[in-house]
C-alpha cells in the first residue's frame, strides 16, 4: 500500500484535467474503453485463434474422408457409432469420468474434514504431504504407477504374494485395467478436492457450529444442515470442473494401458489420438474427439449458470 | 463422528459436564483425525516413494528381483549422475525450462493486462469476455489437438518447441486471468479512483498499485502457468517427435522407455529430477498457490 | 556395461534456424562450417540391442567425412508405436526428416508419399543379389521400388527358449533339435509341431514358468499370432480383400488358440513389445517369440539366464511353418529437401561391409534383405551359449517361410487390421472367456469397418 500512496503523492504534481462538458467526457470514456479493449486484445486473439477457430475447424475436418480430399458429411460419425469398439470408448469415458470424480469428491471431502480438525502449523505440513500427488507432473507419476503394476516386476504383486494373497494382473483384464486407471486418476485428483473443500470449510463461520453445538446438534446434523449447504457452491463447481478435466483426460490412459486390453480402457482423447495421429486418419480422429462435445456442452450450461449467478452476487 | 448419536436428541446436559465431554470429544476426534490422515499420507506417497527407491537401484538389482522391491539394497547415485551428464537429458531439461519460462511470461502478461482491463476499465462486452474466458476450459486440449495439428503444421511449427510456447498459454491464461480478476476486484475502488483524480495514468495505477497489492495473486497465477507448461504432455507428444525437441515429460516417457533395456532405475531417476522443480516451488510457495486456487471459489 | 542409452546426436538443426529467436535461446545449435555439401536428416528405428545405435552412428560419421555432407540423426523407438506416429505426423505436416525408417504395412500406407528409389535398389541388387520375397511384396509398387529394403532392425520373431527349463519340464532338448550347424532337418525338429507346442505350453504353465506370449495389440503379439494363424492356413482377409473370418481354417486356428491362451500369463492381454522380453530376462517365462534382443540385454543384466537361451524355428502347423518376419525399409519423403544426398546415404549404409559390421554389433539381430548378404557367417559363433542365434535367420533346413501377419491381404486393409491389433484382440477376448462364435462375430464387425 505504501507504494500506492507515494505514487498518489507524486502524481498530484500534475494538474488533473477538470471535468468539463459532456462531449469531452464521452470522448474520454470512449478512449478509455478503446484502451481497455486494447489491453484485452491478446486474450481475445488467443481465444479466437487457438480455441474458437480450431473448434470449428475440427467440425470441418470431421466431415472429410481419410485422404482429406472429399467431403463425406456425417459418415465418420455414422461409422464410429456402428463400431462395437467405439461403444466401449463411450462407455469407458463416462464410467471413468463419473466414478473417478465421485471418488475424488468423497475422498477429498473426508480429507478436508480430517484436516479441518487439525489446527495450527501441523495442518500445513499434512496438507503439503497430501498435496504431493497433485504436484508431480501427471505423466511422470503415471509412469511410476505403470512400473508398480508391471507384470514381471510388480511391487504390488510382490506385496500380495508376501502376504500370502494371490497375484493380481492389474492391467491384464479389462475390468482390472479400468479400475487401475480410475484409481490412478483418483489418487492424482483427490488432493485438489481436498484443498478446495478445506478452503470452503474454513469460510464457514465458526459461530454457526457453536450455536448448533449449544442446541445439541449431532456431528451428523451439523454436517447435513450447516457444512453441506454452506459448501454447496464450491462442491458444485469443483465437481463440474473436475468432470470436464477427467472426461477429457489423456495422460493416464495413454501411458498406463494405451487403451488396452481389448480397447477396454480407451477414452475419447486416447482413442482420438490412436485413430487421428497414430493411424493418420485425421478426420476420423477429429470426429472421435467431437463426441465429447455434447457432454461438455451440458456441463457448460451448468457452469455458465453458476458463473453468471456468481457474477450477479459479486455485482450486488 | 463417533459418539455423536449419544448426544443427539438427548436433553441438554448441564454446562459444566458438557464442556468437559466436548473437550474429550475433541481430543478423540483430533487423535483419530491424525490416525486417518496418516493412513492417507502413506497411501498417497506410495508412488513417489517407489519412484525414489527405484531411482537408487542399479539395472542389475532391478532385473535380479531378489528380495523386497520396496527397499533399495545397494543404493547407487549412478542413474542420477549418468542423467545429469547426458546430453539428451540436459536438452530435455533446457527445452522444458525454456518453454516454461516463455509460457509463464507470456501468460502472465496477457492475464494481468486483461484482468486489469476487465476489473477496472470496462468496455462493451467486458462482462461477456470475463465469463467466456472461463468457458474456454470446456474445450479441452484433447478436443483440439487434432485440428491444431493441422494448424501448426501449416505454420511450419511441427516438431519445434515454439509450438508449445504458442499453445500452452491457451491452457494457462484463462485461469490466470480469473485469479487476477479476483485479486484486482478485491482492491478497493477508492484507491485507484483517488489516483485517477490525482492525475495518475492507467499504466501507473497498474504498476504502482495493482501489481504490488495483488502480488500474492500474481505468484499464484505464475505457479499455475508454471505447472501447466512444465507438466504438459499431450501437446508435446503430438507435435514434437524428435529427441532434440522433446520436453522432459515426453522425453522421459518416450525416449527413456526402451522395451528391452532395464532402464527403469534411470527412468525413475529422471522422474525424480523432473518432479523436483515443481515440488520445490510448492514447498516454498504452497500457501500462495492454495490461496490463489481457492480465492475465486470461496467467494461463491 | 554402462553404455549411455540416451546419447543422441544433434548435428545441425535446420528447422531451428528458421526461427532466429529459437536459435538464440537454444545455445547448443551447431552449424557446420563451409565445405559441407548440404545436409540430410534421417530417423533410424531406435535399436533394441544396446550397441546398435553406436554402430550406425559410426558409419554415418564415416559417410559425413567422405561426402562432406552433414547428417542429422534421430533415433525413434517403436515402443508406444512412436515410429508409426512420427511417420504419420510427418506425412501430414509434409515436413520432417528426409529419410525415414518405415516398417511392414505402414510402408504400403505411405507409398504415395515416398520418392522412387528404383535406381538405388537396382544397384544394390546387382551387387548383393535379389531382395527377398517380403521385401519385394512390400517395397515394390507399380512404378518400381519406393523404399530401400534395409537390414536395420529387420528381424525374425521366432521361438526363444530357456534350454534348461525345456529339458526339465518338457523333455525337449532345443539345442539338439536345432543345432548350430548346417545339418539337415533333425527328427526332433520335424516333430516340433503345433501340438507339441501346445503340450509344452501346458507343461510350462504347470511348472510355473509359462510361455511369455503376449496378446496385446502391439507388433510382437500380432506377428506371433499371425504366423500361427498362417500355419493353419487361416486368413482374416484374403488376397482379394474379402473377409474370411467365417472360414473353417480361421475357426480351426481359433480353436487352437482357445486352448493355448489358458496357459499364457494372466495379464498377457496387456503385454506390449517389451513385456515378453522382461518376462524372459526376469526368469519368469520359459519361452517367447522374439528376435535376439531379449537375450542381448540378458547378457548384460542377467548373464546366467542369457547363457541358457536358444533361438530356433517355429513349430509346424497343418499348412507348414511360418517364421514371423518384420521388415524395415529406408524411404525418402517426396517433400525431402536433399534427395540426392539421402539416396547416397542409404546406398552407403547398405554396402555389404557396413551391413555385416552392424549385424555383428547387434549380435546378429539385423537380418539383411539381399540374397548374398544372408550367406554371411555373422550368426555362426555368437554366444554365449555359442551358436544361440545360428537358427535365428530362416535356414533352408528349417523348411519355414518368412511371414508378415495378414499377408496376403490388400495392404490398405492389412495396415488397419495390423495397427489396430484386431487379431490379438480376438485372442484376448477368448482369454477373457468369450466363445469362438462371439469372437468371430465381433471380429467380423471390426473387419467390415476396415474395408
Amino acid at each position: 500500500m505504501a507504494d500506492g500512496s507515494t505514487m498518489v503523492v507524486g502524481a498530484s504534481a500534475t494538474t488533473p484535467p477538470a471535468p468539463r462538458q459532456g462531449g469531452t467526457m464521452k470522448r474520454l470514456a470512449r478512449r478509455r474503453s478503446m484502451a481497455a479493449l486494447a489491453l484485452c486484445a491478446p486474450l481475445i486473439a488467443l481465444i479466437i485463434c487457438l480455441k474458437i477457430y480450431p473448434t470449428f475447424y475440427a467440425i470441418f475436418l470431421s466431415m472429410l474422408d481419410r485422404k482429406m480430399n472429399h467431403f463425406v458429411g456425417l459418415d465418420n460419425f455414422a461409422y464410429l457409432l456402428g463400431r462395437p469398439s467405439f461403444h466401449l470408448v463411450i462407455f469407458q469415458s463416462c464410467l471413468f469420468a463419473v466414478t473417478a470424480v465421485v471418488m475424488k469428491a468423497i475422498i477429498g471431502f473426508i480429507l478436508a474434514h480430517l484436516m479441518h480438525n487439525i489446527r495450527g502449523s501441523s495442518q500445513r505440513i499434512w496438507r503439503g504431504l497430501l498435496l504431493v500427488p497433485w504436484v508431480i507432473p501427471l505423466s511422470l507419476s503415471t509412469l511410476t504407477w505403470w512400473w508398480l503394476f508391471d507384470p514381471s516386476y510388480s511391487a504390488f504383486n510382490w506385496t500380495l504374494s508376501w502376504l500370502g494373497l494371490p497375484e493380481v494382473p492389474f492391467l491384464g483384464t479389462v475390468w482390472n485395467a479400468r479400475i487401475s486407471v480410475i484409481m490412478v486418476n483418483t489418487w492424482f485428483g483427490a488432493p485438489f478436492f481436498m484443498i478446495m473443500y478445506l478452503a470452503a470449510l474454513k469460510s464457514v463461520p465458526e459461530q454457526l457450529y457453536e450455536a448448533a453445538a449449544i442446541d445439541g446438534a449431532s456431528a451428523w446434523q451439523r454436517l447435513i444442515f450447516i457444512t453441506l449447504p454452506m459448501m454447496r457452491n464450491i462442491i458444485l463447481i469443483t465437481v463440474l470442473y473436475s468432470l470436464i478435466v477427467t472426461f477429457a483426460d489423456f495422460d493416464i490412459v495413454r501411458i498406463l494401458t494405451n487403451g488396452g486390453p481389448q480397447d477396454g480402457t480407451h477414452l475419447f482423447a486416447t482413442y482420438a489420438f490412436a485413430v487421428g495421429i497414430q493411424s493418420g486418419n485425421i478426420p476420423r480422429g477429429a470426429s472421435v474427439s467431437l463426441f465429447m462435445f455434447p457432454v461438455l456442452a451440458t456441463l457448460a450450461f451448468f457452469v455458465l449458470r453458476d458463473v453468471l449467478n456468481r457474477n450477479k452476487e459479486v455485482a450486488t | 463422528m463417533s459418539g455423536a448419536t449419544a448426544a443427539a436428541g438427548g436433553p441438554v446436559p448441564r454446562k459444566k459436564s458438557k464442556v468437559g465431554s466436548l473437550e474429550r470429544q475433541q481430543r478423540i476426534s483430533i487423535r483419530s483425525s491424525y490416525a486417518a490422515l496418516s493412513i492417507f499420507v502413506v497411501i498417497f506417497l506410495v508412488p513417489p516413494f517407489y519412484m525414489v527407491m527405484t531411482a537408487l537401484k542399479s539395472s542389475a538389482e532391478i532385473s535380479a528381483q531378489q528380495g523386497n522391491p520396496w527397499i533399495v539394497q545397494s543404493p547407487t547415485m549412478e542413474n542420477f549422475i549418468q542423467l545429469a551428464t547426458d546430453a539428451s537429458f540436459q536438452r530435455y531439461f533446457i527445452n522444458s525450462v525454456w518453454v516454461t519460462a516463455m509460457v509463464v511470461i507470456i501468460s502472465m502478461a496477457i492475464a494481468i493486462l486483461a484482468a486489469f482491463s476487465l476489473s477496472r476499465m470496462g468496455f462493451k462486452g467486458a462482462q461477456v469476455l470475463s465469463t467466456g474466458v472461463f468457458l474456454t476450459y470446456l474445450v479441452p486440449p484433447s478436443l483440439l489437438f487434432i485440428p491444431l495439428f493441422q494448424i501448426v503444421g501449416t505454420l511450419g511449427l511441427i516438431n519445434n518447441t515454439w509450438v508449445l510456447v504458442l499453445l500452452f498459454p491457451t491452457l494457462a491464461v484463462p485461469f490466470c486471468t480469473w485469479i487476477m480478476i479476483g485479486y484486482f476486484n478485491s482492491i478497493p475502488k477508492e484507491l485507484d479512483e483517488a489516483a485517477l483524480i490525482d492525475g495518475a495514468t492507467y499504466p501507473q495505477i497498474l504498476v504502482k498499485i495493482f501489481i504490488p497489492v495483488a502480488l500474492p495473486g500474481i505468484i499464484a497465477a505464475t505457479i499455475f502457468a508454471f505447472t501447466v507448461a512444465w507438466g504438459g504432455f499431450l501437446y508435446p507428444l503430438a507435435y514434437l517427435y524428435s529427441a532434440d525437441q522433446a520436453t522432459l515429460t515426453v522425453g522421459i516417457v518416450r525416449e527413456l522407455i526402451k522395451g528391452d533395456v532395464f532402464a527403469w532405475g534411470m527412468i525413475m531417476a529422471a522422474c525424480v529430477m523432473a518432479a523436483a522443480p515443481p515440488i520445490i516451488v510448492y514447498t516454498f510457495l504452497m500457501d500462495y498457490y492454495v490461496a490463489g486456487l481457492t480465492a475465486g471459489a470461496t467467494k461463491g | 556395461m554402462t553404455r549411455n542409452i540416451l546419447s543422441k546426436t544433434a548435428a545441425t538443426r535446420r528447422k531451428v534456424l528458421k526461427f532466429g529467436a529459437a536459435a538464440s535461446a537454444l545455445p547448443w545449435v551447431h552449424i557446420r562450417t563451409a565445405g559441407a555439401a548440404g545436409t540430410v536428416s534421417i530417423f533410424f528405428w531406435d535399436h533394441w540391442v544396446p550397441a546398435g545405435n553406436d554402430a550406425i552412428r559410426k558409419q554415418v560419421k564415416a559417410f559425413e567425412d567422405k561426402n562432406k555432407t552433414e547428417v542429422k540423426v534421430d533415433f525413434i523407438t517403436s515402443q508406444g508405436q512412436q515410429t508409426t506416429l512420427t511417420i504419420n505426423a510427418e506425412a501430414q505436416a509434409k515436413s520432417g526428416h528426409d529419410v525415414i525408417t518405415i516398417a511392414n504395412w505402414t510402408l504400403r500406407d505411405q507409398e504415395d508419399n515416398l520418392e522412387n528409389v528404383d535406381d538405388v535398389v537396382k544397384r544394390l541388387e546387382a551387387q548383393s543379389g535379389p531382395a527377398n520375397e517380403v521385401a519385394n511384396y512390400l517395397g515394390k509398387g507399380k512404378k518400381g521400388w519406393f523404399a530401400v529394403p534395409s537390414s536395420w532392425g529387420t528381424q525374425n520373431k521366432g521361438p526363444v527358449a530357456r534350454i534348461s527349463l525345456f529339458k526339465e519340464h518338457a523333455g525337449l532338448d532345443v539345442q539338439k533339435m536345432y543345432p548350430a550347424a548346417n545339418v539337415p532337418q533333425t527328427p526332433e525338429a520335424k516333430a516340433w509341431t503345433m501340438d507339441v507346442f501346445l503340450a509344452t505350453a501346458e507343461k510350462m504353465h504347470k511348472a510355473g514358468k509359462p510361455f511369455g506370449l503376449g496378446i496385446g495389440t502391439t507388433a510382437d503379439n500380432t506377428d506371433m499370432a499371425g504366423s500361427i494363424f498362417a500355419s493353419f492356413g487361416a486368413q482374416l482377409i484374403d488376397v482379394d480383400g474379402k473377409i474370411q473370418i467365417q472360414s473353417a481354417a480361421v475357426r480351426q486356428a481359433l480353436e487352437y488358440f482357445q486352448k493355448l491362451v489358458k496357459f499364457l500369463p494372466a495379464d498377457a492381454q496387456s503385454w506390449d513389445d517389451s513385456s515378453n522380453n522382461r518376462a524372459l530376462i526376469s526368469g519368469a517365462a520359459s519361452f517367447i517369440y522374439n528376435p535376439p534382443s531379449a537375450w542381448a540385454v540378458a547378457l548384460r543384466d542377467a548373464p546366467a539366464i542369457a547363457e541358457d537361451i536358444w533361438h530356433f524355428a517355429p513349430p509346424a502347423g497343418p499348412k507348414g511353418r511360418f517364421t514371423p518376419h518384420s521388415m524395415n525399409f529406408w524411404g525418402i519423403w517426396k517433400f525431402a529437401k536433399n534427395k540426392s544426398a539421402a539416396k547416397e546415404l542409404i546406398e552407403f549404409l547398405m554396402q555389404p561391409d557396413n551391413v555385416a559390421e552392424r549385424s555383428t554389433a547387434v549380435l546378429g539381430y539385423d537380418l539383411p534383405p539381399f540374397a548374398k548378404m544372408s550367406e554371411s557367417h555373422v550368426w555362426d559363433k555368437i554366444g554365449p551359449p555359442v551358436g544361440t542365434v545360428y537358427n535365428y535367420p530362416v535356414r533352408p533346413q528349417h523348411h519355414s517361410v518368412a511371414h508378415l501377419a495378414h499377408m496376403p491381404a490388400p495392404p490398405e486393409i492389412a495396415v488397419q487390421v495390423y495397427n489396430r491389433g484386431t487379431l490379438t484382440t480376438m485372442l484376448a477376448k477368448m482369454k477373457a472367456g468369450e466363445s469362438i462364435d462371439q469372437v468371430i462375430k465381433w471380429g467380423n464387425i471390426e473387419l467390415e469397418g476396415f474395408i
